[in-house]
């Protein structure tokens, strides 16, 4: 139990020395990369807390997510090697208050509830990986296909929002010109 | 003693890699060639480009060599020889490898050039069209084990292997591990006659040595993965266990190196289209198939 | 020894509260998604922790995060989606230039 609060700690430090990282680049490159560590130590703090699918699964995902972050923030920012020193930020005052109330308020509540008993041991990973497998298709089949449904849905709508609408927009100006 | 063994037998495979690669290349076999160029890199200057970004441009080299012996500590040789015996390496593998291109993006950020920052983007719409065809065949080979233990998805194909049992998942992973291991036809990275280099083209040195340790690292990588899905890992008979497991590894390993150097290098467009198109659809079916053949052969 | 729990749960909040941080204050609509993306991350921490230490016989709570993942994705996809229609009409994702988006 010393060990994991122990790893558990030295992990969550490193997510959120990469999570403040993220806003203090003004590197976009290093800005995307930073939140990509930070996700991956929060897949380590998974692995630490046992929770071994579910860690290995966030590390796997976020080295993609973020990497496609990093060509967009490229893309579309301004100056995306921060060497102009640009100041990418609004309402700083408010934001830093927002932060530190919403954090406030998440830790008085990890602090101040009575959390019962800890359970010492967790199952082993072969046994969760299929324990999650018949939840996933048992159970919970319902929310899992919902979930899936909801990403081919998301993926449709982001095609159609991307994609150019030149065809139709010439096409308008036929109609017009005729 | 474990993680000596694999990391030994690791950096042997590669260092006999860079041999025969040589070969290949000049015609002369020359074992000493690959350990002489890499202490001469040693005794090279390492030119750092002007205004770089540090931290990524020292990173990059040393996290693609992490994250191939990652990738390998999870592979087991033998029964018992095996770093990591997760309880799910058929996925950590996925993981692993997939920080591949986090260190081609750094390396091609890094250093500061056009060539290299082409390379390292490529790569990233390289990953887009190679990726689902590294994960689907791999479900269907742990559909089969009923596991995602790597030692039992060995233990499964002890009747039959896999590359017999599901010929179209192994010809899909083949084709995706070259593209992940970046070799010749799939080069578009490093593309030496468009890009002069591409990610490499900036590195020189000690780091331009452990970029290049590294690739070679990660082709034994792939190689010991697709031995280990589909090749029946260490089954065989007569020789023991570990020796097959080498064997089969170093055979991938070389086919791979050799059937680069014919093809002429795709267009990444083309790469793309194809995986999608046609390559996506074939894995699905390969699942399909392979669910059919689990539920009706008993 | 629920030390080990409350490490997570205020890790968790941290990094909540570094999310909220950043998608309020930062100009650019990628920069916000970031943001966001850290804000996911702390809840992923504590729906893990709490499957881990308080119900580890109830694998809701790990379909929870799976969830929580697959919303993640989500957000990815259809932001930039978003990005790029803007960036198309309007040549930057700042939002300050936005302003048309205020009813």
């Amino acid at each position: 139990m010393g060990a994991q609060a122990f790893f558990l700690a030295v992990f969550g430090l490193a997510a959120i020395g990469f999570g403040v990282a993220v806003f203090r680049t003004s590197s976009m490159v290093r800005s995307a990369l930073a939140l990509l560590f930070s996700q991956t130590a929060v897949g380590c703090m998974f692995l630490v807390m046992q929770t071994e699918f579910l860690g290995v699964l966030q590390i796997m995902m976020m080295a993609t997510e973020m990497s496609i972050m990093a060509i967009f923030m490229v893309m579309f920012m301004m100056d995306p090697g921060g060497l102009g020193g640009m100041d990418m930020t609004h309402q700083k005052r408010f934001s830093i208050g927002a932060g530190v109330v919403a954090a406030g308020a998440a830790i008085a509540v990890a602090l101040l509830a009575d959390w019962g008993a800890v359970t010492a041991q967790a199952p082993d990973a072969a046994m969760q990986t299929r324990e999650l497998g018949h939840e996933l298709l048992g159970r919970s089949m319902l929310i899992f296909e919902t979930a899936g449904v909801t990403i081919l849905t998301a993926m449709i709508a982001a095609t159609a929002v991307a994609i150019p609408v030149q065809n139709l927009a010439s096409k308008d100006d036929k109609e017009v010109s005729q | 003693m474990t993680v000596a063994i694999v990391l030994l037998t690791l950096f042997g495979s590669a260092w006999l890699l860079a041999v025969i690669e040589g070969w290949t290349v000049t015609g002369r076999l020359r074992p000493a060639a690959p350990l002489i160029s890499g202490l001469a890199h040693l005794g090279r200057e390492s030119i750092v480009p002007r205004s770089p970004d540090r931290v990524f441009f020292e990173a990059a080299p040393v996290l693609l060599l992490v994250v191939a012996v990652l990738g390998a500590a999870v592979l087991p040789l033998a029964p018992d020889l095996v770093i990591a015996d997760l309880g799910t390496g058929a996925l950590f593998i996925n993981a692993a490898l997939a920080y591949v291109l986090v260190a081609l993006i750094m390396a091609g950020w890094g250093p500061n050039g056009a060539y290299a920052m082409i390379g390292g983007w490529r790569f990233l719409g390289q990953l887009i069209a190679y990726s689902m065809l590294i994960v689907m065949p791999i479900t269907a080979v742990a559909m089969r084990a009923e596991s995602l233990v790597n030692t039992a998805i060995v233990g499964s194909q002890a009747a039959l292997w896999n590359i017999v049992y599901q010929p179209l998942g192994f010809v899909l992973f083949y084709i995706a591990a070259m593209a992940l291991a970046f070799r010749s036809p799939f080069d578009l990275p490093t593309a030496e006659g468009e890009l002069a280099g591409g990610v490499d083209a900036e590195y020189t040195g000690v780091r331009l040595a452990v970029l290049r340790l590294a690739r070679l690292t990660l082709v034994v990588t792939l190689a010991s993965a697709t031995t280990v899905f589909y090749l029946g890992g260490w089954h065989g008979p007569l020789l023991p266990p570990w020796a097959w497991s080498l064997i089969k590894t170093l055979a991938v390993a070389v086919s791979m190196l050799l059937a680069g150097g014919y093809l002429p290098r795709i267009r990444e467009a083309d790469l793309m289209r194809w995986c999608w198109t046609l390559g996506i659809p074939l894995a699905l079916l390969n699942i399909v198939i392979v669910g059919l053949l689990i539920l009706v052969v008993p | 020894m629920t030390a080990v729990l409350i490490v997570a749960l205020v890790t968790g909040a941290i990094l909540f509260g570094i999310g909220v941080y950043g998608a309020l204050s930062q100009t650019n609509l990628v920069m916000i998604m970031m943001g966001v993306e850290l804000v996911l991350a702390g809840a992923l921490v504590n729906l893990v922790a709490f499957w881990r230490f308080l119900h580890p016989e109830s694998y809701s709570g790990q379909m929870f995060v799976l969830v929580v993942m697959t919303v993640m994705a989500v957000e990815m996809a259809v932001g930039f989606g978003v990005a790029i229609a803007r960036f198309r009409a309007r040549g930057s994702v700042e939002m300050e230039e936005a302003e048309d988006l205020k009813g």
